[in-house]
């Protein structure tokens, strides 16, 4: 069998019903290879070893006696930092909140642990998801496991390193810019942006209420439809939930491509922010292999990439600036320098610059509406470089806005980035696909049919 | 430090932060003062923002 490490979860499901691994024993395994490796990766703020033994044991309890809760039952996940797993601490990776112990369990953790999962703990982040990577806060930033003096994205960057370096199988990021869509990318994992509501955000520190987004990183797409079926639904109490019982997200996983009409957005990648040379190749490969596999690949042009990211950078400012305000007066030295920097152009923002990004922001909309009632998918780069440094500022604040994420948070899409190739340094390319509103399953489908034709996901980092 | 940028950091509160990360008070107001012209804000004065306001849901 394959080591345990690098099982998906849909593979230990069928390990655990072949009683060839249990929970508990998988469990053992992953904290044996978190403590050999972590102290190298800083993909953990807070380990919970006991809780998720406990959990194991539970699981394991429950196999034994014939009840199974499902596709995760005693799978492991991890949790970005800023989602609270009651008793543990939800510190966003910042000294202002170091203290803070959650009292009750997010929604989505409530909805893990009715599945089954064992919560492994939590995650680094970037500072309250936006300042990082950064060395002057409480936590060490995250590493990347294909090259630890690489940056792994974020700010989901724990969540990211950890399941691309066989920590744990599933984890939890969010997503206010590209933030579960960045550590995929760097990492070479499946990250996907559900529809703005589909998963409850109820419980999770708030960066910018209307751009928000919970969402699943995985090394495989089945995965990430699992870890998304147990996430979804209603949540009367997050005033953005959607009224959805959408499910089954990888229902047509199986299906293919063939006549499925898709749009490639080229000029994001060739015209607004033009890639790097590796990246621009490995997207127009994608294209290619969808082309064989039966898809009508053609292109499709929306608003630029620099207008998306100027509606995204002030609605984010200003409505983090309202949560961030007191702490940003009272505390300004207890921030890093980089989220203090992030955080603090939202004072100068006036409610007209507010507004008309939101006005902007329903034109964009329209203007995606538009491609996607012509289009099935549509088909863009998510990074358009290859991970930095983490030892290099410049290169990091150089690269780190050079993407194609925003236009789906500011529109409230379904978005998806995974793996597209290697570059000559040995670091992953990516590539993205958006669709229909609470049509994850059809995006799923896509990135399947894309991972059977390469096989990317079976490359791993060289972590052993 | 533009005395500008220095009132409208008083006038948001930034007394301490304007003492202490003149620096970071400075370059974020540059930032937000730069996003000027980059949205096409509609002239249609009926476009409305999104999200619209939905009277009796999720209140």
């Amino acid at each position: 069998m394959t080591t345990p490490h690098w099982l998906s979860a849909a593979e230990i499901a069928k390990a655990f019903a072949a009683k060839t691994l249990s929970p508990v024993e998988l469990v053992t395994a992953l904290l044996a290879r978190i403590e050999a490796l972590d102290p190298k990766l800083n993909a953990f703020i807070r380990l919970d070893a006991e809780g998720a033994l406990l959990a194991a044991a539970q699981a394991e309890k429950e196999l034994a006696a014939g009840r199974s809760r499902g596709p995760l039952h005693g799978i492991p996940v991890g949790i970005k930092d800023i989602i609270d797993v009651a008793g543990l601490p939800t510190t966003a990776h910042s000294k202002i909140l170091v203290d803070n112990i959650a009292e009750a369990d997010a929604p989505v953790i409530q909805k893990l642990r009715q599945a089954g999962a064992v919560i492994m703990g939590k995650l680094s982040t970037h500072e309250f998801a936006i300042g990082g990577p950064s060395f002057d806060l409480p936590f060490a930033p995250a590493r990347n496991p294909w090259n630890r003096d690489h940056h792994p994205g974020g700010s989901s960057s724990g969540s990211g390193a950890g399941v691309a370096a066989g920590l744990f199988p599933l984890a939890l990021g969010t997503d206010t810019g590209g933030s579960v869509r960045n550590p995929a990318s760097a990492c070479g994992i499946v990250g996907l942006k559900p529809t703005y509501g589909l998963v409850s955000r109820r419980g999770v520190f708030p960066l910018s209420f209307t751009l928000d987004h919970v969402g699943p990183l995985t090394r495989t797409v089945a995965d990430n439809a699992l870890l998304l079926d147990a996430i979804a639904g209603y949540d009367p109490a997050d005033p953005g939930s959607a009224a959805t019982t959408s499910r089954q997200f990888g229902r047509l996983l199986d299906r293919g491509v063939r006549d499925l009409r898709i749009g490639f957005i080229r000029h994001f990648h060739e015209r607004d922010l033009p890639a790097h040379p590796e990246v621009a190749a490995a997207l127009e490969d994608v294209a290619r292999v969808l082309q064989a596999e039966g898809a009508q690949v053609r292109s499709v042009t929306l608003p630029t990439l620099p207008e998306f990211a100027g509606i995204n950078r002030v609605i984010l400012c200003s409505e983090a600036w309202s949560i961030h305000a007191p702490w940003l007066r009272e505390r300004p030295g207890d921030y890093g320098k980089l989220a203090r920097r992030r955080l603090l152009p939202g004072a100068f923002m006036t409610a007209g610059d507010y507004v008309g990004a939101q006005r902007r922001r329903a034109e964009v909309i329209a203007a995606v509406e538009d491609r996607l009632r012509e289009y099935d998918v549509l088909l863009c780069a998510s990074s358009m470089d290859p991970a930095s440094r983490l030892d290099d500022p410049d290169e990091t604040a150089r690269t780190y806005p050079r993407q194609a994420r925003t236009p789906f948070n500011v529109t409230g899409h379904p978005a998806l980035a995974m793996m597209s190739g290697l570059s000559r340094s040995g670091l992953p390319l990516s590539v993205q696909f958006a669709g229909r509103y609470f049509d994850e399953a059809t995006v799923l489908r896509v990135a399947a049919a894309y991972e059977r034709a390469t096989a990317w996901h079976k490359k791993k980092p060289p972590t052993g | 430090m533009d005395p500008v940028i220095a009132a409208l950091a008083r006038a948001a509160g930034l007394d301490k932060a304007l003492a202490a990360f003149p620096d970071d008070v400075k370059a974020a107001a540059e930032q937000a003062l730069n996003n000027a012209g980059v949205i096409t804000v509609p002239t249609d004065p009926a476009a409305e923002p999104w999200p619209p306001m939905r009277p009796g849901t999720g209140l």
